[in-house]
């Protein structure tokens, strides 16, 4: 019998400095996966990238077993990257903290594409658009 | 782990639109900068295959210590996120207290009876197994150390302690975790082991585990490391503070067979130290191993001036078997 998919858990962690607390162990443990069995394979497939975020996906089987998808940094981490700024503003509607160019908004349109449920690179671009509304970075035409 | 009273969970349930933002928004305040995201997934009928129901929200969790600045963080994070409000729908922010035993001991339900080696049967604590005559059967609680016995790592390991523990000899398990390694090796003909690991969770886990298959005499736990281990944070990965109690085994203290289940990075930088640490002949099983970083493992341990004997691999994980030539080239047997 095949086993049977139970859940899927996204956790955005920093790359290879997972640990045993929170969010790991309430967002895993309770499914009955072994905690540090999640941790020693997710800070050894993520130690070449430390200092970035980096989410992975948890997919947990009917038998307790898991595997791990790493997936591309959050687009949050993207658009401030490429806007320049530490970290979004703290009241979008009305405090702007920086912009990035249709040009940047395009490469990671494409860049962040195989993790988005974006058909197209428009359709992409357009979530990212409203990502950065939402964190006070405005598009320059 | 981080000693607390306990800890804040701080949950929004959002439309998918709004995820990145809202993920961002919470990892500014949450521990460690994790958030957690679920989405609503209907499973396949068999398989990882899923589908995400578009008509129900994502929950995103973010978790806080609860201690004088808790309140602050919550009341914070409540305020940003009704200035995202004003952009799209938000959920409100739901606050919920957790303790660490509400998970720690959670996947216990769902532990069982395993054989991982030839011989090897694992038995949770809290059940009984009718052995077959040859069996070694080992009685685990891992609690929240590293080594149930369920990662291919541990499996790994097993299967080559049961080939390559020397009766009578003298074994090193570095990095022991649950004790899963250092037990079997005693169980398995060693005379003594010494399980060592800079994680106090992990030593009193082992204690507790070596007394309850009885071989406390034979096996001895401590905080330690060999070398340059004590200078790494925690061996999976974060910064933690050092064990203060540091046991190294003293100079000049050598072992026949040393198993290390650490990661790819810290057997490279412990390679001098683990031949330093074995006799002449002796043998090391090292695993941990991520399959796209066993070149450099292999090319350390070959510098450090030993040979590979054996090497397997198990889903994404591999194992090695080396040995620290005799002078002359005295080899002994692999299977002793």
């Amino acid at each position: 019998m095949a086993k049977k998919l139970i859940t899927v858990v996204k956790l955005q962690l920093p790359a290879g400095k997972a640990t045993a607390a929170p969010p790991v162990g309430p967002a895993l443990g309770g499914y009955g996966i072994n905690i540090m069995a999640f941790v020693k394979e997710y800070n050894e497939k993520t130690a070449p990238q430390a200092g970035s975020v980096i989410p992975v996906e948890v997919s947990v089987f009917s038998d307790r077993s898991f595997t791990v998808t790493l997936k591309t940094p959050p687009a949050a981490d993207l658009l401030r990257k490429a806007a320049g700024v530490d970290r979004g503003s703290g009241a979008p509607n009305k405090t702007k903290v920086g912009s990035i160019s249709r040009e940047q908004l395009r490469r990671l349109a494409e860049q962040k594409m195989i993790d988005m449920n974006a058909l197209t690179v428009e359709a992409a671009e357009q979530t990212l658009a409203g990502t950065a509304r939402s964190m006070g970075i405005t598009i320059r035409d | 782990m981080n000693l607390t009273a306990g800890w804040l969970e701080l949950s929004v349930a959002i439309d998918a639109e709004a995820v990145e933002s809202v993920t961002e928004l919470l990892a500014q305040f949450g521990y460690n900068g994790g958030v957690a995201i679920e989405h609503p997934i209907i499973p396949g009928l068999d398989g990882p295959e899923y589908t995400i129901d578009p008509a129900l929200p994502v929950t995103v969790r973010t978790y806080v210590p609860i201690d004088e600045h808790a309140e602050d963080v919550r009341a914070q994070l409540e305020q940003r996120l009704w200035f995202l409000g004003m952009m799209r729908p938000i959920g409100a922010l739901q606050v919920r207290a957790l303790a660490e035993s509400d998970w720690a001991e959670a996947w216990r339900r769902y532990y069982s009876v395993q054989r991982i080696g030839v011989r090897t049967v694992i038995v949770p604590s809290w059940l009984s197994h009718a052995p077959e005559p040859d069996d070694i059967v080992l009685s685990l609680d891992p609690g929240m150390a590293f080594g149930t016995g369920l990662h291919p790592t541990t499996q790994l390991c097993v299967q080559l302690l049961e080939r390559y523990t020397p009766a009578g000899g003298d074994v090193l398990d570095l990095g022991c975790g649950s004790g899963i390694l250092a037990i079997a090796a005693a169980r398995l003909g060693a005379a003594r082991v010494l399980a060592l690991d800079t994680d106090p969770v992990a030593v009193d886990a082992t204690i507790q585990n070596m007394a309850q298959n009885g071989v406390s005499g034979q096996v001895q736990a401590a905080l330690g490391s060999l070398g340059v281990g004590a200078s790494f944070g925690h061996w999976l990965g974060w910064d933690a503070p050092v064990a203060p109690a540091h046991a190294a085994p003293a100079d000049g203290v050598t072992f026949d067979l040393i198993v290390a289940n650490i990661l790819a990075r810290v057997l490279v930088a412990l390679s001098a130290d683990l031949v330093a640490a074995l006799r002449p002949g002796g043998v090391v099983i090292s695993s941990g191993i991520f399959f796209e970083r066993e070149a450099e493992v292999a090319a350390a341990f070959a510098a450090a001036g030993l040979t590979c004997l054996e090497r397997h691999q198990k889903g994404d994980w591999v194992a090695f078997v080396h040995r620290r030539p005799a002078p002359g080239g005295q080899q002994q047997g692999a299977d002793t």
